[in-house]
């Protein structure tokens, strides 16, 4: 499984979703989209839109801390 | 789990229905059922469980409310006035479970019953059984209702700076309103934005004047007072707004990369309509000690109508209702 997170380090719910994966040792990469403009704009084209998390999950988008969705892709 | 004992049942019961695919529902039994995670029923909490009340919150999302997007509180004593929004109710969470609280995160709530001596609260995974609720779901922030803003949220129109402040670096952004929240994310968004246009339907600012005084000494920042948006023009994303100036009449265009909406909030008492008495906005109207209509249920915060909503006013209301459940309980006889 391939996990990707889009943050930012102000950010509240990016550190939730992130300690979330970390609790169910799901390992992933973490982006700062702050930082890296490149970065920021592959995932706004990833996900339509500039609202922070974005989490990939093996090329499933979801966009914010939606921790179901999160559970429904994880556990596949 | 932190919770210790009680008289909590937590067993499993299987539910057939017609498709014959099992559900797995637990029940729950408890003195004090708080409904909200954020500053109010976290220290709701707190105090419950120090009464040795078995205390439950339930969270539709996860724990925090508002504050928890709040990049800095500065008002909230005993913190230097430079804790994060987030440290700060993560630290309330932490007291209220190692006192023996018991929260429940993630619930889908389908349906509340709160009249009658026991409460009840059903959420997809959980059937609720309580002597007392303390209603603490707090408020959403207040929407525009203007031509685009659905359209676009997410995709220029935005709720929560400390958010997604970060994708406008050198861009142009207006933020609505004219609270302490609108002028502080306002500044807030300077640290990427090239200009930041705060735009207020009246002349002046509600904001404390310390907060005015950050915003006007900084020189990415301008201020549009006696100016509303009428509309969020764009494509695939935000590229303008038109404005109208209600003093002049004149409607104009404004091209912008993005717009924050800080104009207030709403209650989320939708789930209690008809229920318990409200206000014409929905705020739950209570007595000095905080009960609703309904005989043993109390409510706390930003849902309850009140003058002030701050994050110390409702961590107080959490207090008052905390501590009048556990009277009402006594008075009650256990």
């Amino acid at each position: 499984m391939k996990v990707t997170v889009y943050s930012t380090p102000t950010c509240p719910y990016c550190v939730m979703a992130k300690d979330y994966l970390t609790e169910k040792n799901i390992p992933f990469e973490d982006i700062d989209v702050s930082a890296n403009p490149a970065k920021a704009r592959e995932m706004i084209l990833k996900s339509g839109q500039r609202g922070v998390p974005v989490i990939d999950i093996d090329g499933n988008i979801v966009v914010g801390f939606d921790r179901r969705r999160i559970d429904e892709l994880i556990s596949q | 789990m932190h919770y210790k004992g009680g008289i909590i049942i937590s067993g499993v019961i299987e539910v057939m229905d017609n498709k014959t695919d099992k559900t797995e529902k637990s029940i729950t039994e408890c003195d004090v059922l708080i409904l909200g995670g954020g500053p109010a029923g976290l220290t709701a909490a707190i105090y419950a469980a120090r009464a040795k009340l078995n205390s439950v919150v339930v969270d539709t999302g996860v724990v925090g409310g508002q504050v928890a997007s709040t990049y800095q509180v500065a008002n909230y004593p005993g913190t230097n006035g430079v804790i994060r929004g987030i440290d700060l109710v993560n630290n309330m969470k932490k007291q209220a479970t190692e006192y023996g609280a018991r929260i429940d995160d993630m619930q889908e709530i389908e349906k509340t019953v709160l009249l009658g001596d026991i409460k009840k609260v059903i959420t997809k995974k959980n059937d609720y059984y309580a002597r007392t609720v303390i209603i603490a779901t707090g408020a959403t922030p207040r929407k525009l209702n203007v031509e685009g803003e659905e359209k676009f949220t997410g995709k220029g129109v935005h709720y929560c700076a400390t958010c997604d402040g970060a994708f406008y670096y050198d861009a142009n952004v207006i933020v609505v309103g004219g609270g302490d929240a609108a002028v502080e994310e306002a500044v807030f968004l300077t640290r990427y934005a090239k200009k930041v246009f705060v735009v207020h339907r009246r002349d002046h600012f509600r904001a404390t004047k310390s907060a005015q005084d950050e915003l006007f000494k900084n020189p990415a920042v301008e201020v549009l007072f006696n100016t509303e948006v009428k509309a969020i023009n764009g494509t695939d994303f935000v590229t303008g707004v038109t404005l109208f100036n209600n003093k002049t009449n004149a409607i104009y265009e404004m091209p912008i990369d993005g717009i924050f909406i800080y104009i207030g909030t709403q209650p989320q008492s939708e789930l209690f309509k008809g229920q318990v008495e409200t206000d014409e906005y929905g705020y739950i109207i209570t007595d000095d000690n905080l009960q609703t209509s309904v005989k043993g249920v109390f409510a706390a915060g930003d849902v309850r109508k009140k003058a002030i909503r701050q994050i110390t006013t409702a961590v107080s209301d959490g207090t008052v209702a905390a501590i009048m459940a556990e009277r009402y309980l006594a008075a009650l006889g256990s």
